[in-house]
């Protein structure tokens, strides 16, 4: 009996981490969405009154507020497009690296494993903050630039889009390389060698055997690097100028510097419903294709 | 018949410090059927790969038609190989498996054509729109066969072909695949470790132990006269007894008995080999013992085979084995256990092994 409950606790507890640490935070955010926000702390009225009787307050203000002004659409409209170019990058250099992994002899396999991972081990922000001296104007590239005479004057090399693109793609690259080697990893190599028996080229190769077959790893990782890139704060912050507006700061500011909790909970909360909605349904959809396709 | 389609000139190869072929030359005509046959470590994959151009060899030449072909890409060589996995594409039905090779250089209808032809050749027809999960081992093994077939090929290698097979299928496969062979006169090469299965497909073929080869030449041949210890002992049964020079006559010390031999022997000593199915076994009553080619011993252990019986007899130090015919359906005809047999051979049949 005992023994039963602990079993029964045992596959629930990840619905309870759930429930704690998701669903809860979300109901928490949208409640405050739909708040009529005012002076005070916190910046928001309680959604339920029981001065004169029970009365509901609520709100859906904050989103027509959001979603009339470009100004948060547009934000969030080039944190989507940051995040395709980034998975873009990341898929066009991780796979070839993931791929090399799986195909290398165990010894070597396990080195650039550990190398793949080894960026972990030190601090994300310092991670960022090194790519920061490397670029600025008086940084490492600019003065190697100068001394071979391959520019006349120091390159306005961060605090542009570009800056953000390359800091996310360097971090984000193993969360693609990870789940692509799990993948690849127990491809079959006989196929390959069965494809090029067959008659067809490296190239050709590639296309009709070693890329239809990875597709469930390239999804599993561009998921992993789309998703959290589209809330990115930090990197845009750091290596980003304001040449480009992100979701990720907008949100901090609406919630920080304007202190318009309901906005900023609105922009928060409709933010993961545009993004979660679609991937859900993709998933599904996949998950039918693949089922089909016994891949 | 062309006895040099393909040349196989003096391969090598090795991993690290593994030597894996050494000096390999083989020549093997059009139209044949060829097996190599070796233990696992042998080297028979290895050659197998290099003929197909996964592998490169350190050195030596891969002639095939007149052509090297030792550096080209697998995509190049106008051969094709059969996996011992099969390698399908799960992620393609049987049709475009077939279809596989010759998408490329062949228009739509006459893609349909040739797939439908060589699924008829192959008894597939009513599998082409399945998927690979959904096909028996049977089937994946036409499969493959199909997908290679349907390049014709000039050369066809197969890597275990009948491995992966349970055993009532295999038999029943191994016929087809000869049958098959000789309709379409494709020269086959295959790789297999079971004896019996290279015995029963091979027109000819060769015994590899530690990338060497020790001998190459027609099944009859090999099991019948084995030149050395190693092949007499990897192909069927084998009692192999040491013999020496005494008087002059041969001896031997673990059977106790004299040996008549039709051929001089260059050493004082020397192994013989003595298949068990060339021994004739008689009721002790029936006969005296004679000094030569015969010994009389006890049965040890009997086991009923249905076309046979085989049995272990003991005599002196040595325990021998004998295949006898089971001639009469009286069942009562076969030797009990412990019985005393006399058993006895021709001349012919004892073959010096020379090495």
């Amino acid at each position: 009996m005992k023994n039963k409950l602990f079993e029964k606790y045992f596959v629930f507890s990840p619905y309870f981490w759930l429930v704690l640490f998701f669903f809860i935070p979300l109901a928490i955010i949208f409640k405050i969405s739909i708040s009529v926000s005012e002076w005070g702390m916190p910046p928001y009225q309680d959604i339920f009154l029981f001065d004169n009787g029970f009365k509901i307050n609520t709100t859906f203000e904050n989103y027509v507020y959001i979603f009339s002004d470009y100004y948060y659409i547009g934000s969030f409209v080039n944190s989507l497009i940051l995040a395709l170019i980034s998975t873009f990058f990341c898929l066009l250099i991780g796979f070839p690296l993931a791929f090399y992994i799986a195909t290398s002899n165990i010894r070597l396999r396990n080195i650039l494993l550990v190398l793949v991972v080894i960026p972990f081990w030190s601090s994300f922000l310092l991670r960022v903050y090194a790519w920061k001296i490397i670029l600025q104007n008086n940084g490492i590239l600019n003065v190697i630039l100068l001394n071979l005479g391959i520019t006349s004057e120091p390159l306005q090399l961060l605090y542009n889009q570009y800056a953000v693109i390359m800091g996310i793609v360097y971090t984000y690259l193993p969360l693609m390389i990870l789940p692509l080697y799990g993948y690849l990893n127990k491809f079959d190599l006989n196929l390959i060698e069965a494809s090029k028996d067959l008659g067809l080229n490296r190239i050709k190769t590639f296309f009709k055997v070693i890329l239809p077959l990875s597709v469930p790893g390239i999804v599993a990782g561009s998921l992993l690097v789309f998703i959290p890139v589209v809330g990115e704060f930090i990197i845009p912050e750091m290596l980003g100028g304001s040449d480009r507006l992100y979701y990720g700061k907008i949100l901090w500011e609406e919630f920080f510097v304007n202190r318009n909790w309901p906005g900023a909970s609105a922009l928060a909360f409709s933010g993961i419903i545009i993004l979660v909605l679609p991937i859900v349904i993709f998933q599904i959809l996949y998950s039918r294709w693949s089922q089909k396709n016994e891949i | 018949m062309d006895n040099n389609f393909l040349v196989i000139e003096n391969i090598s190869k090795s991993f690290g410090d593994n030597k894996v072929l050494e000096n390999i030359n083989l020549n093997i005509s059009k139209s044949e059927f060829f097996g190599l046959l070796g233990s696992s470590g042998s080297g028979k994959t290895t050659l197998l790969r290099i003929l197909g151009g996964f592998e490169k060899p350190d050195t030596g030449r891969v002639i095939l038609d007149g052509t090297d072909i030792t550096n080209l890409e697998p995509f190049e060589r106008p051969l094709n190989y059969m996996f011992q996995s099969y390698a399908l594409f799960p992620h393609l039905n049987v049709f475009n498996n077939l279809a596989f090779g010759i998408k490329e250089n062949f228009t739509q209808k006459e893609i349909e054509i040739n797939v439908r032809n060589i699924a008829e050749l192959l008894s597939i027809e009513h599998l082409l729109n399945r998927r690979i999960k959904q096909l028996s081992g049977g089937e994946q093994q036409r499969v493959a066969l199909g997908r290679c077939l349907i390049k014709k090929p000039k050369l066809l290698l197969l890597d275990e072909p009948l491995a992966a097979l349970d055993k009532k299928l295999r038999s029943k496969t191994q016929l087809e695949l000869t049958t098959l062979q000789k309709k379409l006169k494709i020269t086959f090469v295959f790789v297999t470790h079971d004896q019996e299965e290279a015995m029963s497909l091979s027109d000819r073929m060769a015994i590899m132990k530690n990338g060497l080869i020790l001998e190459c030449s027609s099944p009859e041949e090999i099991y019948e006269n084995p030149k050395s210890l190693y092949t007499a002992n990897f192909i069927g049964i084998a009692n192999i007894i040491e013999i020496y020079k005494k008087d002059e006559n041969f001896y031997s010390d673990d059977l106790g008995i004299n040996f008549k031999l039709n051929k001089e022997l260059k050493n004082t000593k020397t192994n013989i080999l003595l298949r068990p199915e060339k021994i004739k076994i008689q009721s002790i009553n029936n006969l005296k013992t004679s000094s030569f080619n015969s010994f009389s011993g006890e049965i040890l252990e009997k086991s009923y085979l249905g076309s046979f019986t085989r049995y272990e007899i003991k005599i002196k130090n040595m325990i021998i084995s004998v295949l006898d015919q089971n001639f009469n359906s009286n069942s009562n005809y076969n030797f009990p256990k412990g019985e005393k047999v006399i058993c006895s051979w021709e001349s012919e049949s004892i073959k010096v092994l020379e090495d």
